[in-house]
């Protein structure tokens, strides 16, 4: 890993497109600025990694059939988790 | 496409099927930029978002307003800017359903997928008041 050493205000260009730039100080937080093309996303790491990995659960290997989760007739699921247990 | 070929396949007895561009792809999946939506009216409220890469690897989504009424997921203006939404009305806000043996299937409320209706290209995107959601929000069966 490259490692440079910035001072707040200073900046770090990246393949000429992308400013990564030291904004401030704030006792152990250091505030990053980032410019870069909205095609280029930029995301914190733990938020990516946990939405990368619940994908990752998601997927299925095809479309299997939903009835034996859902049933037809209730296709309206219930937001409160309490709700369960008087169906099932 | 209309909304109501997005949002709503009660009204028809078949499936409808919709082609959705993702540019950057799902997190995870940046080279995946294809997908198919099926909404089959049997499966209501859920709907398939399939790729389109011969993988036949799908995920099982559903607009948010059927299963969290009260989920108001608040999109930052780069990412409705990227997607060229100027009117909330444009947005179809669909979440990821991650479907558990044995255990209750959840919905991904941090990470929802925005398409915009009138281009049907769309961004799995991380809202401004994400960390107020859950990433594994248990779905009741019904």
């Amino acid at each position: 890993m490259l490692i440079l050493s910035r001072k707040p205000g200073e900046s770090i260009v990246i393949d000429g497109r992308i400013v990564v730039k030291i904004v401030r100080l704030d006792g152990d937080m250091v505030k990053v600025g980032i410019e870069a093309a909205k095609e280029v996303p930029i995301h914190r790491q733990e938020v990516y990694d946990e939405i990368q990995r619940n994908n990752q659960e998601a997927l299925t290997a095809g479309r299997p059939p939903l009835s034996r989760l859902f049933a037809k007739a209730n296709a309206r699921p219930h937001s409160k988790p309490d709700a369960v247990a008087a169906g099932r | 496409m209309t909304t109501a070929e997005l949002t709503e396949p009660t009204t028809r007895q078949s499936a409808a099927r919709d082609i959705i561009q993702l540019p950057l792809g799902l997190l995870g999946f940046e080279n995946v930029k294809q997908y198919v939506l099926t909404a089959n009216p049997a499966e209501e409220p859920f709907m398939w978002f399939q790729m389109m890469d011969n993988s036949k690897r799908a995920f099982l989504v559903a607009p948010p307003s059927r299963l969290v009424p009260d989920y108001r997921p608040d999109i930052s203006d780069d990412d409705a800017s990227f997607l060229g939404i100027t009117d909330p009305s444009d947005a179809v806000v669909l979440n990821i359903v991650t479907l558990r043996n044995g255990d209750r299937p959840t919905v991904n409320l941090r990470g929802p997928v925005v398409i915009n209706r009138r281009t049907l290209v769309g961004k799995q995107v991380i809202p401004n008041n994400a960390a107020q959601y859950s990433l594994r929000h248990p779905l009741a069966a019904a």
